[in-house]
């Protein structure tokens, strides 16, 4: 309770509201910009800071970063391209939406999944800090390998029917992903002597790839061209009813992400994955998911938006950053004299209420900026398509080149939107691909770690038992889909063989 | 968008800087530039960022110019060695230094690396700290390598990423204390941390700048310091080699520019951080990061620099990090 009056006296007394709702606004058009991630976004923004007083400051920086994420689901499920990286599994169904002349539903449902999952995160963040930095701390190697290899069962009911060209697609994610230095030994694996490719190859450069240079060449390709066809032009937010039907793929989303934000080095990324496919394990219509499901936006959305609350979880008890995103912020409190860690809370606690309460406003008003922000860009993706695509291959290139003011990136992205394409003309899922990317460092890097630990001994794998309870929901998830995929198809063939007969 | 913005983030750091300059008028010397640039690899927020926004408040009253921060980041200080490298050697922009220009240099074979830059003074020291967990059964180095020599896998030892200058000094302790644990490797200073907090590896190497809350929360214990004498702060903590190990680390801090800066720019350099060094006010701020002042003008520290290159490229190859 004194928390609470410390904070609101905090924000009533400082431009930390201000900073908060300002923060908001710049985060969503920076997420929404492809190739701006929210750590970019983050970084242009702080040297602005260094003249605020220090709660205005990280208020502006942790509202950002919650801007971001959310802004990252507009470009998805508009144009098909991730704004974010976390925003990836928010493309296949919102893009069909919005195909189907439901882009303002779907950006709707994006941003009021978006709220409550930041205000869960928010809510867990203030109240559970403490025992969730035992989460954190609970994860060695072992735990987050096998929290990898749970990531990757996904596969199995992502892939869209094909489970051959579904492992297939995640095969191809899992050998980009080795393309750079090895995480152990500092060799480097297939760099081909271009120093570009020394740190591999960022994801969102795949991503966008794949997704939004492959939809142009599609494009390009249809008889459509040149037509605009009557599609909503107004952001529709869910309601009540609708909201009942969301409302559990919302909670599953925000424990995914409150969970995963928690455990540097996990990411906002692997929550949306992991939420989407435990939405659609979980969902009366499974079946609806990857063409225009609700529940395929809302599970993510409410993941990456818990996340950017909880990823504050180890920076604020261990002074250690869990993303490129909690290391700015990280950076912006040390600026301002604040050394995060253990004893902040105990030298420091007007600082900490002050960043919840901002942290609060800055979660609210992003329902408000988000209404007032959608119906422009609604309009804007409604103009005759031929100037549409253009805006979004000089948008696509000037965000890719951003990252490194690198023109080898955009040859890459070209390459990745020609791997697309092929992907898409043979009939191939692009999550499997897009999951293996994610999380090919993830299991690989720590696969090796443990057996370095052990001297080669895998028992360290079901000894752990965080590892050992992970592996085993792993197994029970391929083995469960295999035997229903097995049902399915004899029911299927006794059904065709009734047919015949009768 | 993103162009804009580093404009005027430029320009309001040039403004914070012309601020610095006014006030450093009144000692003005005659260096040859209104105002110098000092660029980092460091985001805004890390090591040497935060090192060298401390140090150009001073600089501009012991110099009498500007000095303005600019980083320039990406391709671990590829970016920043280009731009440098590309720039004119007139005393007008420099570089700040940490072992990760020569390590990238060494590594990823950038267009421009260290060898188009020549060190122009040295500053500090980063002193290069041993600490384990709190509750760790090992109270000193020695303690550490009987139970590694007893059970090499029961003391994994934990350093950052494989081509570190930590991973390099782990293994150094190993060839000199002829211990075998095995050298596990993480993705930053951060996860190291959680490893050690978690009891996955037993000892890692640390800075005090990073290390410092876990410290003052009791988190974790120093076992020993890989400098020359004992730090001011921790008068308590041995040094490696009081315990036996004969092993001092420079991680060095200083500045570098354009090959073929003129020599009386170096000597202004040598005599303004001398002057800085002395300052009270930036006294307190370093002496609070137990940073080392080790001042080495141009000569000394181009010699310097060479010579930790070659170490570190012999180590590179006979860890297979670097093909010869």
């Amino acid at each position: 309770m004194d928390g609470i009056s410390t904070a609101f006296h905090i924000l009533t007394s400082s431009p930390a509201v201000f900073a908060a709702i300002g923060g908001v606004a710049w985060g969503i058009i920076g997420g929404a910009l492809p190739g701006i991630s929210p750590s970019i976004a983050l970084a242009l923004l702080l040297p602005f800071t260094y003249g605020m007083d220090p709660i205005t400051a990280i208020v502006l920086l942790g509202a950002t970063y919650v801007g971001a994420e959310y802004g990252g689901s507009i470009p998805a499920i508009l144009i098909n391209t991730p704004g974010t990286n976390a925003a990836a599994a928010t493309v296949v169904d919102g893009y069909y939406m919005h195909r189907e002349g439901r882009g303002g539903e779907a950006l709707g449902i994006s941003l009021q999944s978006g709220v409550v999952g930041g205000l869960f995160g928010l809510i867990f963040l203030i109240v559970f800090t403490e025992p969730l930095s035992r989460v954190a701390l609970a994860f060695n190697f072992p735990a987050y390998f096998a929290l990898g290899i749970l990531g990757l069962s996904v596969i199995v009911s992502l892939s869209n029917g094909s489970l051959i060209k579904g492992l297939m697609a995640a095969t191809l994610g899992l050998m980009i992903a080795t393309i750079g230095t090895d995480p152990l030994s500092g060799v480097t694996r297939f760099t081909f002597g271009e120093p570009e490719l020394l740190t591999g190859i960022e994801y969102v450069i795949v991503m966008v790839g794949v997704f939004a240079m492959s939809e142009l060449m599609m494009t390009a390709n249809s008889p459509d061209w040149g037509k605009t066809d009557g599609r909503q032009t107004r952001i529709k937010l869910p309601g009540f009813r609708k909201w009942r039907k969301l409302w559990r793929a919302q909670a599953i989303g925000s424990g995914v992400g409150i969970f995963e934000g928690v455990m540097p080095g996990a990411g906002g990324s692997i929550a949306a994955f992991m939420s989407y496919n435990e939405a659609k394990r979980w969902s009366p219509e499974p079946e609806k998911f990857g063409k225009g499901s609700e529940e395929g936006i809302a599970a993510p959305e409410a993941a990456n938006n818990a996340v950017a609350c909880t990823a504050l979880v180890p920076v604020l008890s261990f002074g250690i950053p869990g993303s490129n995103s909690a290391a700015i912020l990280m950076g912006g409190m040390l600026i301002h004299g604040l050394t995060p860690g253990p004893m902040l809370f105990q030298k420091e606690p007007e600082f900490v209420y002050g960043l919840f309460g901002g942290l609060a406003v800055a979660n609210i008003s992003q329902l408000m900026l988000g209404i007032l922000m959608m119906t422009p860009a609604l309009w804007l993706v409604n103009r005759p398509k031929p100037y549409l695509m253009a805006a979004i291959f000089a948008l696509v290139f000037s965000g890719i080149y951003s990252i490194h003011n690198s023109t080898y990136d955009l040859y890459l992205v070209l390459l990745f939107g020609v791997v697309g394409y092929l992907l898409r003309v043979f009939g191939f899922p692009f999550l499997p691909l897009v999951l293996g990317l994610v999380l090919g460092y993830l299991v690989e890097a720590n696969y090796r770690r443990s057996l370095e630990l052990t001297a080669g001994d895998h028992r360290i794998f079901w000894e752990t038992p965080i590892s050992l309870g992970l592996l085993s929901l792993a197994a029970v998830f391929v083995i469960g889909s295999a035997i229903r995929d097995i049902v399915l198809a004899r029911r299927a063939a006794r059904a065709v063989a009734e047919g015949k007969s009768a | 968008m993103g162009l804009e913005f580093g404009r005027i983030a430029r320009g309001a750091i040039l403004s914070a800087g012309l601020a610095f300059g006014v006030a450093g008028a009144a000692s003005a010397q005659d260096y040859p530039h209104d105002t110098v640039t000092l660029v980092t690899h460091s985001s805004a927020g890390g090591g040497t960022d935060v090192f060298l926004r401390e140090m150009v408040g001073f600089l501009g009253k012991a110099m009498g110019a500007n000095f303005v921060v600019e980083n320039v980041t990406g391709g671990s200080g590829a970016n920043a060695m280009a731009k440098l490298a590309t720039s004119p050697a007139d005393g007008s922009i420099f570089y700040g230094t940490t072992p990760t220009y020569i390590n990238t240099s060494l590594l990823s074979n950038p267009e421009y690396d260290f060898t188009d830059l020549e060190g122009v003074v040295n500053v500090f020291m980063d002193p290069q700290i041993v600490f384990v967990k709190a509750d760790s059964p090992y109270q000193s180095l020695t303690d550490l390598i009987e139970a590694a020599k007893a059970d090499p896998t029961a003391v994994p030892f934990g350093v950052t990423t494989p081509g570190s200058l930590d991973r390099q000094v782990m293994e150094q302790f190993k060839a000199v204390t002829g211990v075998t644990s095995p050298v596990i490797t993480h993705d930053g200073g951060g996860e190291l941390l959680i490893s050690v907090l978690n009891g996955t590896v037993a000892v890692a190497i640390g800075e005090i700048q990073e290390l410092g809350p876990q410290i003052e929360a009791g988190e974790i214990r120093l076992l020993a310091s890989y400098t020359e004498d004992r730090l001011p702060r921790f008068p308590d903590l041995p040094t490696a080699r009081e315990q036996g190990v004969d092993l001092v680390v420079n991680k060095f801090r200083g500045i570098a520019g354009p090959r073929g800066i003129p020599q009386d720019v170096k000597d202004l350099w040598a005599a303004g951080i001398a002057r800085v060094l002395e300052d009270p006010d930036f006294k307190a701020w370093y002496e609070a990061q137990s940073l080392v002042p080790t001042l080495m003008p141009a000569a000394e520290y181009e010699a310097f620099l060479n010579t930790f290159a070659e170490d570190q490229k012999a180590f590179l190859i006979q860890y297979g990090i670097l093909k010869q």
